[in-house]
């Protein structure tokens, strides 16, 4: 396996949830690639549709609500949209492996670790159980298992939090995966552990040569993580960069307002949050204009009417779409400049953020429901509470302590 | 578990609420079988408060020339075998049941919410004790011990819905001790209690309105049970004092008897019980729907 | 295991306590003098004296209160006072009519309401989950009498295919061993005979068991639905196995643990319902021995029979308990 191949193609991804509130469009067109042994993050709030993109991917949406309405994801030269079941089994595990957020839930409760190593290795190869109990044997010791011979026929309950991540962590390496998707995996762990699943995950990953798409709504955990990183929102990719080149020129207003979320430990004093005003778009309407308008400070009109498309951020760049190369590119009628990100607001004298059109009002002024609660409502199932938008460093900084979290959020506890 | 989360942009207020009671009485009107369910009770509650209007006989107005004469237009279900109305019968049949039914569910609730209460209210060694008692009433099944009770009281029609009462207490315990214990831990009460609430503000806005639901809906359930029971102690012969009285399942017992010359005698009071029983059953299932919000589908 | 299956039988003792102390009050708190009132208005001087002596009136209550429990360990449940048979002798002797109807109601029940609950989860949304829907909402709203009268009208009575009943045809010479008419008349290398029996079952069966059918498939299909949609499945999923192994190791070994705990307070049910259903179809088991000891008042009868039905309501529970344990390792493991 080498570098520079090209391992997954996702091109213009549709995914909709037929539900009884109506069609929640959660994946809007969705492009982006993978090279083997590439990581790339995938961040955004909750429901902005990033863990439903990879669950589509697999094909594993809930059914009967959510369908692939348009789009191939190309694996390996196939296309998973269009496989047999059975032949999509045969990728599932052995070919790409997931981990999911919650390691609570996500291991079978009336099963041993055994029980349910073993049947992941012996799903996709000839090998006697003996063979795959010492195989599994050496995956807990992998990801520093105590004693895994004997935990081995422990049940999840009698692991901790952590240890169960672990344990997911060598199943999905079990047939060392060429793809390793990991969904929110740190974000149901006590801060100090997060740090170690992460290290973990990306030294053993490196080891057997993995790509990984993280998806996390914490820009702290894929600084250090990733290659490269697609910000979402409201089903879109708005911002795709080098994680590099998205941390040094952050380009798309919604990302800037995410970085000027997070407090940072090297602040100056009484430098303050810039917060993101409003609400995700009610996810059941068919989008036509910029899906991150209503919250903008940099709209303009246009931005009212159409819905901008992912261009390179120098015009007139040939599109890169992997590797270190990768071409900077953004959805945006009016990028911010650089000393307007800096500053994390419009800089440029007499510059008024446009109103909405008449008639808009309602939609932008309350936005009726936030697509958060549409996604954890209806479709909370798949995405089990991934959480509000966390932007607590975890891996990149010093965590805040849990106090000093809830000042100047008021509403947290709001009382209706 | 402390989520090191921030929300952003986070909607915190819900969408506009007409409050909990508001939302739930407009998923109801929108929930078919519980408006077929709601149809079913006005019908049988119609009958039973203007049973003196609209049957054409009195309950025990008969004779003996009229006897098991089969549906026609002069008796729409026929006569039974003393030559009275059956369908006049029934109509006055639903008196009782409706008031044996809604008495022992009221009762139930009484005693058994009393108990709950005090059990997760003031929880303990009172909590165990009356959770013991609980169980002890829970060891003997249904209508089981409604007969013990009523062998032991003996028979009359405020026996009866002590018995079956008594039944319904150990539901209405558990789920008034449940939604208390559940409630005084729960996060949104803590956060309330943190942000200053006063107690008695925390039992209105959030105690009550949570443990209240699962009450009505589990009440509106136990009013099936209730006159399915009622029927069952009169159809063993454990129903009102007066075997004239029209009572469903006293009457369902008389036409034991006739099953060959007089179905009608079966058919009619049967689906009266049925038919109530539905009733309620799919009331309760769409309140238990539109109460709870977090019910999908 | 062990300390899970002794905490669990010690926390039966206080239920038994609590009950004996309402059943001896309910013979012997009695409102008047308990003795005239068990035997009746027209009993001798004589008689009354001795049941006085019997139930140890003239002792303080919870002298009479240790009697009583100690008569009940002994295995004394008193006698008739319509025979003078001992209670714990009648009891036995009908308790295998009532088992075996309660049994095939459970057969009836479980081995529909499974596989039903089971199919409509899995076409959730389907006009067979509607079907299951009314069906089970027909199960619960009808009872045992009215669907036992019922099915009695159109089987027996205008299709004349089925005995409307009885436990067997009297005529055909039946000996008793071991009165499960299934088993005696196999004993009696009678094959004709069983399904006679067999016949006769079904009619009762089937009323008895229309209220667990409904509960056991509503149960089953809304916990297949639920474990389906549970994060360990789609890890089983993502995994690559194949559907009858995610269903068979993955959904329903843990769906199963709702539904054994609701057939274990099932059989309270089917035992409740057996006094109705028994009187509806001359089923000569216990069910009928309460009914016609409340009718004479007997008061030892209806005071052993809840005891021994309450006792093996407990004992069942017990059993399923120790069964959810064996599936569920997080209890287990506790």
């Amino acid at each position: 396996m080498t570098a520079g191949d090209l391992l997954l193609s996702v091109e213009d991804l549709v995914v909709r949830f037929r539900t009884h509130e109506g069609t929640i469009h959660a994946v809007n067109g969705v492009s982006f690639q993978l090279e083997e042994g590439e990581r790339l993050g995938l961040v955004g709030e909750s429901g902005c549709g990033k863990s439903v993109t990879n669950l589509a991917m697999m094909r594993l949406l809930p059914q009967p609500a959510g369908k692939i309405e348009g789009g191939h994801v190309m694996f390996d030269a196939q296309d998973l949209t269009r496989l047999r079941e059975d032949e999509l089994r045969s990728i599932r595990g052995r070919d790409i492996a997931m981990i999911f957020q919650d390691p609570m839930t996500s291991l079978n409760p009336v099963l041993t670790i055994e029980e349910q190593m073993i049947e992941t290795i012996m799903a996709h190869r000839e090998i006697s159980r003996d063979k795959a109990r010492v195989r599994a044997v050496e995956l807990l010791k992998m990801v520093g298992i105590p004693q895994p011979e004997t935990r081995l026929d422990n049940f999840p309950h009698q692991f901790s939090g952590g240890m169960r991540q672990r344990v997911m962590i060598a199943m999905a390496l079990a047939l060392e995966p060429k793809l390793m998707i990991a969904d929110e995996p740190t974000t149901a762990l006590d801060v100090t552990i997060q740090a170690q699943v992460l290290e973990l995950l990306r030294g053993l990953t490196e080891q057997t040569g993995s790509a990984m798409i993280l998806i996390t709504h914490d820009l702290g955990v894929v600084a250090g993580m990733t290659n490269r990183i697609n910000v979402m929102y409201a089903g879109y990719i708005v911002e795709t960069a080098t994680t590099l080149d998205l941390f040094a020129t952050p380009s798309h207003p919604y990302t800037i307002g995410l970085l000027h979320s997070i407090p940072r430990v090297d602040a100056l004093v009484g430098e303050p949050l810039i917060p993101i005003e409003g609400r995700p778009p009610d996810m059941r309407r068919a989008p036509t204009f910029c899906p991150f308008a209503a919250r903008c400070r940099w709209r303009l009109d246009v931005c009212w009417q159409e819905n901008p498309p992912l261009r390179p951020t120098v015009e007139g760049t040939r599109v890169v779409m992997t590797g270190t190369g990768a071409t900077h590119q953004i959805a945006c009628f009016n990028p911010p400049t650089e000393e307007e990100a800096v500053a994390g607001k419009p800089l440029r004298p007499g510059f008024v953020s446009a109103p909405p059109p008449a008639g808009m009002i309602d939609e932008v002024g309350a936005g009726r429901i936030g697509s958060s609660v549409d996604l954890e409502g209806l479709v909370g199932d798949i995405q089990a509470e991934e959480g509000p938008l966390s932007l607590a460093p975890s891996a990149g900084g010093l965590p805040l302590p849990p106090e000093s979290e809830h000042h100047g959020q008021p509403g947290i506890f709001h009382d209706d | 578990m402390a989520a090191p989360a921030i929300p952003i942009g986070q909607v915190v207020d819900r969408r506009a609420s007409r409050g909990l009671w508001g939302d739930a009485a407009r998923r109801l009107l929108r929930n078919k079988p519980a408006l077929v369910g709601l149809f079913f009770i006005t019908l049988f509650v119609v009958a039973a408060v203007f049973a003196p209007v609209l049957a054409p006989y009195g309950p025990l107005e008969g004779g003996l020339a009229q006897r098991l004469n089969p549906p026609s237009p002069a008796h729409v279900m026929g006569t039974d075998s003393q030559g009275r109305d059956e369908y006049s019968r029934v109509l006055f049949g639903a008196q009782v049941s409706l008031l044996a039914g809604v008495a022992s569910v009221v009762m139930g609730v009484a005693i058994g919410g009393t108990i709950g209460a005090l059990a997760g209210g003031v929880g303990g060694k009172l909590d165990s004790l009356l959770m013991r008692v609980v169980d002890v009433m829970l060891a003997v099944p249904g209508i089981l011990l409604a007969i013990g009770i009523v062998a032991f009281l003996g028979r009359g029609l405020p026996q009866i819905m002590f018995a079956v009462a008594i039944v319904n207490v150990p539901i209405f315990a558990r789920i008034l001790r449940g939604s208390l214990l559940s409630l005084r831990e729960s996060d949104y009460v803590t956060a309330s209690r943190s942000l200053g609430a006063s107690g008695s503000r925390i039992l209105l806005r959030h105690l009550l309105p949570n443990s209240l639901s699962p009450l009505i809906v589990a009440a509106t359930l136990a009013l099936a049970t209730a006159i399915i029971d009622v029927a069952g102690l009169g159809f063993l012969g454990l129903g009102p004092p007066d075997p004239r009285t029209p009572e469903w399942g006293t009457m369902l017992t008389d036409s034991t008897k006739f099953i060959r010359q007089a179905p009608w005698l079966l058919l009619f009071p049967g689906a009266a019980i049925v038919i109530s029983a539905v009733g309620f059953n799919l009331l309760g299932d769409g309140l238990r729907e539109s109460l709870d919000p977090r019910m999908r589908r | 295991m062990l300390r899970f299956i002794v905490r669990r039988l010690l926390g039966v003792i206080p239920v038994l306590f609590g009950l004996s102390i309402i059943l001896f009050a309910f013979v012997h708190l009695l409102p008047g003098d308990p003795a005239t009132a068990i035997l009746g208005q027209h009993a001798t001087p004589e008689r009354v004296a001795a049941m006085r002596d019997y139930l140890g009136l003239d002792d303080p209550l919870w002298q009479q209160y240790l009697s009583y429990l100690g008569n009940v360990v002994r295995g004394d449940l008193g006698s008739s006072i319509i025979n003078n048979q001992p209670v714990l002798r009648e009891f036995l002797i009908r308790f295998p009519a009532t088992i075996e109807l309660t049994v095939a109601a459970m057969i009836f029940a479980a081995g529909i309401g499974i596989p039903l609950g089971r199919y409509a989860a899995r076409h959730a949304q389907g006009w067979s989950d509607g079907a299951v829907t009314i069906i089970s909402l027909l199960g619960i709203s009808i009872p045992v009498f009215v669907l036992g009268l019922t099915l009695q009208y159109i089987f027996a009575v205008q299709l004349d295919l089925l005995p409307a009943s009885g436990r067997v045809d009297p005529r055909a010479g039946l000996e008793i061993r071991s009165n499960f008419v299934l088993v005696d008349s196999l004993l009696m290398g009678r094959p004709d005979l069983f399904m006679d029996g067999l016949s006769h079952l079904i009619l009762p069966a089937i009323a008895l068991g229309s209220i667990p059918l409904a509960i056991i498939t509503r149960i089953t299909r809304a916990s297949v639905l639920d474990v389906s949609n549970e994060d360990y499945v789609r890890t089983a999923r993502a995994k690559g196995l194949g559907e009858r192994r995610i269903n068979a190791r993955h959904v329903m070994r843990n769906a199963w643990l709702p539904v054994v705990t609701v057939l274990g307070l099932q059989v309270g049910g089917l035992l409740a319902g057996a006094v109705i259903t028994e009187t509806v179809f001359g089923w000569g088991g216990v069910g009928r021995y309460v009914v016609d000891g409340i009718f004479n008042r007997d008061y030892f009868v209806i005071q052993n029979t809840i005891l021994i039905f309450a006792i093996i309501f407990l004992v069942v529970n017990l059993l399923v308990d120790i069964l959810y344990a064996v599936l569920n390792p997080r209890i287990r493991y506790a």
